[in-house]
């Protein structure tokens, strides 16, 4: 990369100066882009071209075009995977910049123990999404999970579910534990946001009559709209990319019903269904779906979120 | 605004005094529904962890059933510490972070001083096309990296693990680090120049010295992004004795399938070293863990 930069210049003149930070340049930048080419780059080509071929990791790769792709469109299960993740992205989107944004601006109306509660919301974003994932696994065990018992001993025995293990309440109990281990990421920023409107703003519209909820829904929203954009795309991101959790508790079941396009990637290369019949270049196309729905998606958002600024 | 308006005939005009009591009545009740809600959300949110605390200390035949335990028995932490050798895991974990950390903080240091304050044909060229790394997701290089380590004899080790780590790292923790130095005046290192310092010198004497709040931020995002990794870190490591500390705790689920005295117990003791730091150097912690989103 550097080199390529370096060449047309070539034939100008440098002054000592300029050739000294060329030289210290290449020095400084050397070790990352090495380190980025070996276990970025080369990695991120190879993942593109063995989507294109039909591999089982130990015999020759064949090449075989966009088969894999074609393949895709024709597997229920990655329909249903690709319907699970949308499911778990739109869900977590709607709710961690709701909730979040409200509980952000009740901490910001100059309430006492702002910073103890903050710490302790934030406390599961440092929890593993393994971790989170196990720790909920027994709180929504069926037979004796705390979730059940308590709405037993409520008398409120009919809502006892299967949680995990059935196939309606599965994906809705996934996203509580995803919920429960990124509010407090998205509490933090917003926070950080409303802290960052020039306290004037609020005087001047509440000095022009505008009532609590205007002044949040006409002053706070506006001045914080790129934080709202950047909490959206990451959280896209996360929902398309979504693993840690899912395989922990449920691995994908029971019967697909929580496949997400993560764990059917993880799966089809490595997992229990690999053992017998690992079909790399297959799971390479998943990944490469992957890629580009996070792609496309949160670029869409990011111009949407900046036409959504100059309304203002 | 509706106890404002509803008072606002001439005849309540006179009766000031209830205005100002009802006003601060609302004040009030607003205050108390606003802690209502902070505190419900802090019993949402602590609820799981303190549970996953009481049970770890129960004995086994207390697990089910009752809330609070009677007696409190630590003997679940021995049970799973010496059990699944959690130290050796922990250990594990500790080298691949501070490996892969110790690498990242060295090599982004160095290149986003370069991007940042120096000078060369096709910088923001380079820049961007790091930039355009990060969009790279973990899982599209998971399968290759496999592949690659299997390769170069890196798969199944400590040291393979820690480098499959970089490529998803550097990137981002450059664009912090970057942003980091240009919010240090330029004239800092004009002034050492003009007083015979080398530019190795002001990097090294006086950049890298008032780099240290962007350093702490990017190696507090790194250190939690590496230890609670999981993908790579069951992918890579088949061999139980070098598994790294979330794959080794996921995999005790299959040992102590219900005895959820020990295997909370095994929660607590493999979150006891993220959360105490978390604790310690809470105000850090948030900062690196929310520097990416903030700088939008």
């Amino acid at each position: 990369m550097l080199a390529k930069a370096a060449v047309p210049y070539r034939s100008r003149r440098w002054s000592p100066k300029q050739r000294q930070q060329l030289l210290l340049a290449g020095l400084f930048l050397a070790p990352a882009t090495i380190l980025l080419l070996i276990f970025m780059a080369s990695p991120f080509l190879e993942a593109i071209l063995l989507s294109l071929k039909s591999w089982d990791g130990l015999r020759p790769a064949e090449w075989i075009g966009l088969t894999n792709y074609v393949n895709l469109l024709q597997d229920r299960i990655f329909w249903l995977a690709l319907r699970n993740t949308a499911y778990f992205t739109i869900a977590t989107v709607l709710f961690n910049t709701t909730v979040p944004l409200l509980i952000a601006s009740l901490l910001n109306s100059k309430i006492r123990g702002s910073t103890a509660f903050r710490t302790l919301y934030f406390m599961p974003v440092v929890i593993s999404g393994a971790i989170s994932g196990l720790l909920w696994g027994m709180l929504f065990e069926p037979n004796f999970g705390v979730l059940n018992e308590t709405l037993r001993s409520l008398g409120l025995g009919q809502f006892t579910q299967l949680w995990l293990a059935d196939k309606n309440t599965v994906i809705p109990s996934i996203i509580i534990v995803s919920i429960w281990g990124a509010l407090g990421f998205y509490i933090v920023i917003f926070f950080a946001g409303l802290q960052n409107i020039p306290q004037e703003l609020y005087e001047a519209a509440s000095l022009d009559g505008a009532s609590a909820w205007q002044r949040f829904r006409y002053v706070s929203i506006p001045m914080i709209r790129p934080v709202i954009t950047v909490a959206i795309v990451l959280n896209t991101i996360g929902g398309i990319q979504v693993f840690d959790q899912v395989w922990v508790m449920t691995s994908g079941g029971p019967n697909h019903a929580s496949e997400t396009l993560g764990t059917y990637l993880y799966g089809t290369a490595f997992g229990s269904r690999a053992s017998s019949n690992p079909q790399l270049g297959y799971a390479a196309s998943i990944a490469i779906v992957i890629l580009l729905l996070s792609l496309c998606i949160s670029i869409f958002q990011i111009r949407l979120g900046r036409k959504a600024e100059f309304e203002y | 605004m509706s106890v404002l308006s509803k008072n606002a005939t001439p005849a309540a005009a006179v009766r000031r005094p209830p205005l100002e009591i009802n006003y601060r009545l609302r004040h009030y009740l607003i205050r108390i529904v606003n802690y209502a809600i902070l505190i419900w959300l802090a019993i949402v949110t602590g609820f799981p962890l303190f549970w996953m605390l009481i049970t770890s200390v129960k004995e086994r035949r207390e697990v089910f059933g009752t809330f609070l335990p009677s007696t409190i028995d630590f003997s679940n932490y021995a049970r799973v510490w010496t059990g699944l050798n959690l130290s050796h895991h922990l250990l594990n974990s500790l080298f691949v972070t501070g490996l892969t950390v110790t690498i990242m903080v060295i090599t982004v240091t160095l290149a986003a001083y370069a991007f940042a304050r120096l000078e060369f044909p096709g910088r923001d060229l380079i820049f961007y096309i790091f930039l355009a790394a990060i969009m790279i997701p973990g899982h599209a290089i998971l399968i290759p990296m496999f592949t690659f380590l299997k390769r170069i004899d890196l798969l199944n080790t400590l040291p393979g693990l820690s480098f499959s780590f970089l490529g998803g790292s550097i990137p981002f923790a450059i664009i912090l680090m970057r942003a980091f130095f240009k919010t240090l005046p330029s004239e800092l290192g004009d002034a050492g120049r003009i007083d015979g310092c080398s530019e190795l010198g002001v990097f090294r004497y006086i950049y890298l010295p008032l780099a240290r709040p962007g350093v702490a931020t990017i190696l507090i995002f790194q250190f939690v992004g590496t230890w609670n990794e999981f993908l790579f870190s069951t992918t890579f490591i088949s061999d139980p004795d070098l598994k790294t500390i979330q794959p080794a705790v996921y995999q005790a689920v299959g040992r102590y399938s219900t005895d959820y005295a020990a295997l909370s117990a095994g929660l607590v003791l493999a979150l006891i070293p993220i959360v105490a730091m978390y604790l310690l150097m809470q105000r850090q912690f948030i900062k690196g863990l929310t520097a990416g989103a903030l700088q939008g």
